[in-house]
């Protein structure tokens, strides 16, 4: 029998350790010490099978402290009676069942409990959160000041009833939603009746603002929206890769063999260019230098600088690399480039080339030579009796030669700019091209 | 005909089982589950990177049987074993050196002969890999998670072959598959990455010697940071940057100029807006690398014994037989996911680097944990809108949220609050004050939309921002909480008080 009382005193401190454990779970939820001392102390479960039992007696009265191991009351199951000891020190605030209750269930509140040192009389009795089973009418005190909260439960099953009104809250307001609500002389009571914005519900300083008329209502969910819509990944816009090349392509090919695209149709840009500053710089380089240069490599020169950046075709493809730049947002950072190195070879002639010669026809739009063409080789001419007759097929070292290029209409302007650029370098300073 | 369709399975495995063909078989799921009893486990993780031993780990923790496949031998990804954790042992170790090198004697501390041992060095930073990448196989095992080491591919849907690494083949079935394949160094097109003389990322955090002239192609984070040990050990570092700003093109260009300043200080030696044209390797130890200023300056050749081509990263599938299931890919060669981290095959998910946002070691791990839970629960979240990015050079840079640049493009208005560090107590007294705290605040409702920071510590400052960024919080409840004094973090909260009003100490 002996045995069997201590099995089940041990069973029963177990249970009231567990008792006590919520107890400190409970503590995790304070926010100011002094109001929240106290603690319910509720009917622990002294074996795994009970679930309600009566209560003989109380060893303590209200007010009374007590230690770790001090026997708090005695509870008659029907298996047995069993004394309930404290597991900490602390001081009884108020017994909630009196002696002599009967099935008292598990978990319902039995008393409040104090730390030792708490002031009892600046106590209050917090919330009953025993589950509210049984309205048995054998709890005659169970009607105690502070009436049950059951509203309370749902969200914060544990945590005691605020001292305030107003919503529960789990966490504490932000400094400067508090600070601004003080400011303005506002009482916490209010926050129930602001709309928060913040995440997961949260009150926001901009929330608190807008609700007192000082920022336009609206304006703190927009803010939010902003910030939901920048918390996802954008998978708005996703481009498939394009599927490698299928075998199963080359009949496909064949099918389509007949009907082959059409042609782009091409049009002739031209440019008379005067190559007397050319001639000249030849003459002056072979004579100082004696290293004689051919007129090709002052055109493929001048080529190779005016095909630097000419301004994009129509119907520009962005390469891989600015596709790259465009999904990382570089093109928005350093500007969306408007121009590409063109690869241009530009025919010489020396008369002007007629439609026909260049195949499909669009009206050209060679230039006549303009003021700037006669200005520019009319000086060269002067010396021309000097220059050595190098014979370059094709090309006149007197008159102007036609350079022109066969393009697709969307590249019509880039050609031009390309032109203009050769005759720009090649009429005023050749020179330069080479030294 | 529900007899004859009985019939026909019984007769199907009866001639298999008896004759023992069943391994030689092409392994359908249904003939290998029953030939073979091979489990089928409810999560299989193609690597064993961040993304993947974190989702193992925590699917481990969720009670899932869970496979992960990785071939380089050891866990941890590019991010432990060449990438984050190794240059940051190289970083800090070679600010160690400079330091008692050129920041003593003003300190007080007079140092005899200081010298490099650079196989030293080396040799702490792979003690510090190996420690942590054992550290990690061995959380794998605590939540019983199975650890294959081999290549694994896509056979159908549903099973992955796996190419053991010590010879040999296996096969795993997975109810989910998680592709955490990860990311590789995108090459420069005419260099060929050797890890010697042109190296990536890899090869510059293993260098035989410190290299006398260095050049480094992109001025990204790791171009930066990688620039900075080398520069401190020795080298005589060029940085090459395509764009006018260095640190790509999410830092604040506040920010990007002023740490171009302190390295330039430093010794680095930056061409910015300027675009690599080509580069020739001549011998061992010399490259040429020809250079254009996007502006049209002069066309140059720079010579260096090193090139580092740090231009960025690319997803990685190769070898895993997408081909075979039908997946694809999108222009970039990122998997194609839904919100989930979901396949078009919806049992097929993907995350981390080999798919979209940025490609950061923290994103890949929270995108793991939240792959599992929406596996096993059927939510998860990752807030993209709050990762925070570090560059750890001297001093660091840090951000959160929206940059300066971000907000102007987008049209949004926005307060700005800064406190440089040269006004912050304990950056005096630790003779380290180059930098600035930045905020950027909603201007009417003061919430707060980004945190911008260089200067000492700051990778360490931005956990703060990125807490309040994530809670919503305005410049004012920064403000309004205590820092302790004297630290660093002041010049975050004094950065707070400027945004919606004043800085007590500027």
């Amino acid at each position: 029998m002996a045995s069997f009382a201590s099995a089940c005193r041990a069973s029963m401190r177990l249970a009231t350790r567990r008792v006590q454990q919520d107890v400190v779970a409970q503590r995790g939820f304070r926010t100011s010490a002094s109001a929240l001392a106290a603690q319910n102390f509720t009917m622990p479960a002294l074996s795994p099978t009970m679930t309600e039992g009566n209560i003989a007696s109380w060893k303590i009265k209200e007010g009374d402290k007590f230690q770790a191991g001090d026997v708090l009351l005695e509870i008659e199951t029907d298996k047995a009676t069993m004394d309930v000891e404290a597991q900490e020190d602390g001081q009884l605030f108020k017994i909630m069942q009196g002696d002599g209750s009967k099935s008292v269930q598990v978990g319902t509140r039995i008393a409040v409990i104090a730390e030792e040192g708490d002031d009892l009389s600046a106590l209050e009795v917090p919330a009953d959160e025993s589950p509210k089973q049984s309205k048995a009418a054998e709890a005659p005190e169970s009607k105690t000041p502070s009436a049950p909260a059951p509203t309370a439960a749902p969200t914060t099953p544990s945590a005691p009833k605020p001292t305030h009104k107003g919503p529960t809250r789990t966490y504490p307001l932000y400094p400067s939603v508090h600070h601004l609500l003080k400011e303005n002389g506002l009482d916490d009571s209010v926050v129930k009746d602001i709309t928060p914005t913040g995440p997961n519900g949260r009150l926001l300083k901009g929330d608190v603002l807008a609700y007192l008329g000082k920022i336009n209502a609206d304006y703190p969910a927009q803010i939010s929206s902003r910030f939901e819509h920048a918390a996802h990944l954008d998978l708005s816009n996703i481009k498939v890769a394009a599927p490698k090349p299928a075998p199963a392509e080359k009949p496909s090919a064949k099918e389509t063999a007949p009907a082959p695209p059409p042609a782009p149709v091409k049009s002739v840009v031209s440019l008379p260019v005067s190559l007397s500053a050319v001639l000249e710089a030849q003459r002056r380089i072979n004579k100082t230098l004696g290293v004689f240069l051919p007129l090709s490599t002052f055109i493929a020169r001048a080529s190779e600088l005016a095909n630097d950046d000419l301004p994009l075709p129509k119907n520009y493809q962005p390469t891989a690399d600015e596709l790259f730049d465009q999904v990382l947002g570089l093109d928005k950072i350093k500007g969306v480039s408007k121009s590409s190195r063109g690869a241009y070879i530009p025919q010489i002639g020396a008369i002007p080339p007629t439609p026909g010669v260049f195949g499909s026809a669009k009206p050209s739009v060679a230039k006549k030579v303009d003021i700037f063409d006669i200005l520019a080789s009319t000086k060269p001419q002067t010396v021309k009796k000097a220059t050595t007759t190098t014979v370059v097929p094709g090309v006149s070292a007197s008159g102007p030669n036609i350079f022109s290029l066969q393009v697709t209409q969307a590249e019509e302007k880039r050609a031009k700019v390309f032109l203009e650029r050769v005759k720009l370098v090649l009429e005023t300073e050749p020179g330069r091209l080479i030294l | 005909m529900l007899s004859q369709r009985i019939l026909s399975r019984t007769a199907v495995r009866s001639a298999l089982k008896p004759s023992g063909i069943s391994s030689i078989v092409p392994a359908s799921r249904w003939a290998r589950t029953y030939a073979t009893g091979a489990e089928e486990k409810d999560l299989v993780i193609i690597g064993g990177g961040v993304a993947g031993y974190v989702a193992a780990i925590k699917a481990g923790q969720e009670g899932m049987k869970v496979t992960c496949i990785e071939k380089r031998g050891t866990l941890g990804g590019t991010c432990l074993n060449v990438g984050c954790i190794p240059s940051k042992s190289l970083l800090n170790n070679s600010h160690l050196y400079h330091q008692i090198l050129h920041d003593s004697k003003h300190r007080g501390i007079e140092v005899g002969d200081v010298r490099l041992n650079l196989e030293q060095l080396m040799k702490a930073k792979e003690a510090s890999v190996s420690g942590l990448t054992k550290g990690v196989e061995f959380l794998l095992k605590k939540n019983g998670v199975e650890y294959l080491k081999g290549t694994g591919s896509f056979q159908d849907e549903h099973t992955i072959k796996v190419e053991l690494n010590d010879g040999g083949e296996t096969s795993v079935v997975g109810k989910n598959i998680l592709i955490a394949t990860g990311s590789e160094v995108t090459p420069f097109p005419g260099l060929t990455i050797d890890e010697s003389t042109i190296i990536s990322s890899t090869g510059a955090i293993a260098l035989q010697k410190v290299p006398e002239k260095m050049v480094v192609i992109g001025g990204g984070i790791i171009g930066l940071e990688m620039a900075s040990v080398w520069s401190r050990l020795g080298a005589k570092v060029t940085v090459v940057e395509y764009l006018d700003q260095i640190g790509g093109p999410g830092m604040d260009l506040e920010i990007a100029k002023t740490i171009q300043k302190l390295l330039k200080k430093q010794g680095i030696n930056f061409k910015t807006g300027t675009k690599v044209v080509s580069g020739e390797k001549i011998s061992s130890d010399e490259v040429k690398v020809q250079v254009d200023s996007a502006k049209g300056g002069k066309p140059e050749t720079l010579d260096a014994d090193v090139v580092l081509v740090a231009i960025g990263r690319r997803p990685y599938t190769g070898g895993l037989g997408l081909e075979n299931i039908g997946l694809e890919l999108d222009e970039r060669g990122r998997v194609i996911i839904d919100s989930e981290y979901r396949t078009k095959i919806p049992h097929i998910r993907c995350v981390g680097d080999a798919t979209f946002g940025p490609m950061l070691a923290h994103k890949a791990e929270e995108e793991a944990v939240a792959v599992v839970e929406y596996i096993k629960k059927g939510y998860g979240h990752v807030n993209y809108g709050c990762i925070p990015a570090v560059m750890y050079t001297h001093p660091e840079v840090a951000w959160v949220g929206q940059s300066e640049q971000d907000l102007k493009k987008a049209g949004i208005p926005y307060r700005v609050g800064t406190f440089p560090f040269s006004a912050n107590s304990r950056a005096k007294t630790n003779l380290d004050t180059d930098g600035l705290v930045k905020m950027l605040a909603d201007p009417e409702t003061d919430r707060l939309l980004g945190v911008h920071i260089v200067g000492p510590n700051a990778g360490e400052m931005i956990a703060e921002g990125t807490l309040a960024l994530e809670y919503g919080a305005s410049s004012e409840d920064i403000a309004r909480t205590c820092h302790a004094h004297p630290t660093l973090a002041e010049a975050f909260k004094e950065a707070a008080m400027a945004t919606h009003g004043k800085a007590i100490h500027f």
